[in-house]
């Protein structure tokens, strides 16, 4: 109950926060029962029915196999769910790990942090794509890849907060309890950076995507069979004048979804920091 | 309570008996800019069951550094003890392994701490920070647990207690929160009870039946207390025995009796003096002229010379030596028990 009145708080008044939090909930429900609702198999290559325009049976029309475009975009989303929470969980449970031992143990905190800096100095797409030049492509190698990008911005954030969180008089009661270091950091500590977590979850969800839908352009991310957004963009670039309708519905799907992502990452970020309540009306 | 009554060299030391908490010439240092500045010398004190200490200076005196030092909480890098040791129950809680040491914390000794409103956990219930105590010390059943917090909390007189057991802490008053911080510290029947001005962020009328509760419980359970305060009204009304600190060190000490029949120190004089009495009326309450030197004022002497009325050379040249002011009442100070003329 306690989750149902944070989101109402959360997106009340908030129309386009709102409508995003819709949109997230429909490529979810895709995600989930996409053999149920895509006409076709998304890798049946039919070459006497390539370049379809949309249209019926084919809905966004076909790619340059023949394969249904409709089809291969509801698996996308599939794809595009797998990669957001993976490397939302890489990124939290490295990067919280990272930030809240070093905030907590100060010296072993000195030698993570600066590895954390030098990391952040390599900007995301690059660092990403050198990692991902060490490894296979593959899903889990593309999540992993994007989930350590981001857990160095995971463990700065919580880094600070752990740092401001072991100062609160309630740790010290809890150190005069008789709690040891695990009981206050899991216990204690990880309850209070809930909220921030899960802020921080929704804008790494939402630059996964980007971040994946860049490597897959690059062809370097998932490998190509799989049918995702950011592959389906890749694969058929060379067709923009041919068959546009090829790269717009992918590519609006990409733009919509993470525009829908930082909707809510907004709205959650306001409702836990009440400075911002107002600050932007109603978006 | 008793320590008027028992004859040894230092007032708050009992002589051949072992006290529950003995503190014996603790020094405090802080370390900043690469030197170690003494911020608490030389402090002895002892407390014993059923008995309540107190201790009262201004701010920045020392005296909850001197507290945070029993509860091993100051385990940073800047704030450490260079000397003296704290025996509880005839350990030494300073060599103490870890383990050892937590499985007495919440347990046989326990905190109250000044800040009621940050003291709890805001994500959790307020039963469960309890019962988180209790099963961190004593193998409880979850049920069994709440039956107790239950009782705890009807013992710090918290209303329709099975109910307020599930509050969050930003739903209850700061008065109501630090009586649940006491019922936690209870949780387990501490044989010390350490309070670091339990009562500051509360309003006068909160204030006094905090206290009460405080003695009210004592009576019952036979819990030694450490009350800290700056408050030299509550500690008269409260303590068995007061330990007066100045910058660090104990400028007086002895049973609240004898302290209060006969001040030895000009600065407890100049505490007492700026208290507003009711009955009395006086134009201008006296107040101690300037403030606690800082920590890199390079003082000799005695840390008091400056805003005593009866330095003299001697007192800007020479630390007093603590003397013995009458049986069982101490004293730093060149002139103990002279009056400025």
């Amino acid at each position: 109950m306690n989750a149902m009145n944070f989101l109402r708080n959360a997106f009340a008044g908030r129309k386009l926060a709102t409508a995003g939090f819709i949109w997230l909930c429909l490529i979810a429900l895709a995600a989930i029962i996409a053999p149920l609702i895509a006409p076709f198999d998304p890798l049946e290559i039919d070459p006497v029915g390539r370049l379809a325009e949309p249209g019926w049976p084919n809905l966004f029309g076909t790619d340059h196999f023949g394969r249904d475009t409709f089809s291969r975009a509801i698996y996308g989303a599939r794809m595009t769910v797998i990669i957001g929470m993976g490397s939302v969980i890489v990124a939290l449970v490295a990067g919280g790990a990272i930030g809240m031992l070093s905030a907590y143990f100060t010296r072993l905190g000195h030698f993570l942090m600066r590895g954390v800096d030098v990391l952040m100095a390599f900007p995301a797409l690059l660092m990403a794509l050198v990692l991902i030049t060490l490894l296979e492509r593959s899903v889990f190698n593309t999540i992993l890849v994007i989930g350590i990008v981001y857990a160095t911005t995971t463990a700065r954030i919580l880094y600070g907060m752990t740092l401001k969180l072991k100062g609160e008089v309630f740790v010290d009661a809890a150190i005069c309890s008789g709690a040891g270091h695990t009981s206050i950091l899991i216990r204690h500590i990880l309850p209070n950076l809930v909220s921030p977590l899960l802020v921080q979850a929704s804008f790494i969800f939402a630059f996964a995507q980007l971040q994946a839908a860049a490597l897959d352009f690059l062809g370097l991310g998932l490998p190509p069979e799989v049918p995702s957004w950011g592959n389906m963009l890749s694969e058929e670039r060379i067709y923009i004048t041919r068959a546009p309708w090829l790269l717009i519905y992918p590519g609006m799907l990409i733009v919509l979804s993470v525009f829908s992502m930082n909707l809510v990452g907004d709205a959650l970020r306001d409702s836990i920091d009440p400075r911002f309540k107002d600050d932007i009306a109603g978006v | 309570m008793t320590a008027s009554t028992r004859g040894s060299k230092t007032t708050l030391r009992g002589s051949d008996h072992m006290a529950l908490l003995e503190v014996e010439n603790l020094e405090i240092a802080v370390s900043a800019r690469g030197k170690l500045l003494p911020v608490v010398q030389g402090i002895s004190f002892s407390v014993d069951d059923n008995e309540t200490l107190g201790i009262v200076g201004e701010s920045g005196c020392g005296k909850s550094l001197t507290s945070l030092a029993i509860m091993g909480l100051l385990g940073g890098t800047t704030v450490r003890i260079t000397g003296g040791s704290i025996r509880f129950d005839g350990m030494d809680l300073l060599t103490l392994p870890e383990k050892d040491r937590r499985a007495i914390m919440g347990n046989r000794m326990a905190m109250i701490f000044q800040e009621p409103m940050t003291s709890l956990n805001p994500v959790y219930r307020i039963g469960d920070q309890i019962i988180e105590n209790l099963r961190q010390h004593q193998s409880i059943s979850n049920s069994a647990a709440r039956d107790r917090v239950v009782e705890l909390l009807t013992l710090v007189r918290i209303p329709s207690p099975s109910e307020r057991i599930d509050s969050f802490p930003h739903q209850m008053s700061g008065g109501q929160r630090q009586r649940v911080m006491i019922a936690m510290a209870l949780s387990c029947d501490p044989k010390l009870l350490i309070a670091d001005e339990p009562t500051t962020a509360l309003d006068v009328t909160v204030q006094k039946e905090v206290l009460d509760l405080m003695a009210d419980l004592q009576k019952r359970m036979g819990t030694a207390i450490v009350l800290i305060s700056h408050d030299l009204g509550v500690i008269a009304e409260t303590c068995d025995k007061v330990a007066v600190m100045y910058r660090g060190r104990m400028a007086e000490a002895a049973s609240t009796a004898d302290l209060f029949a006969e001040l030895a120190h000009p600065y407890t004089r100049g505490l007492l003096n700026s208290i507003p009495v009711v009955d009395r009326d006086v134009e201008w309450l006296e107040a101690i002229p300037g403030r606690v030197p800082t920590l890199e004022e390079n003082l000799t002497g005695c840390a008091f010379h400056p805003r005593c009325a009866l330095a003299t050379e001697l007192c800007a040249s020479n630390v007093p030596a603590t003397t013995e002011f009458k049986p069982g009442h101490s004293v730093q100070c060149h002139f103990a028990g002279k009056v400025a003329s």
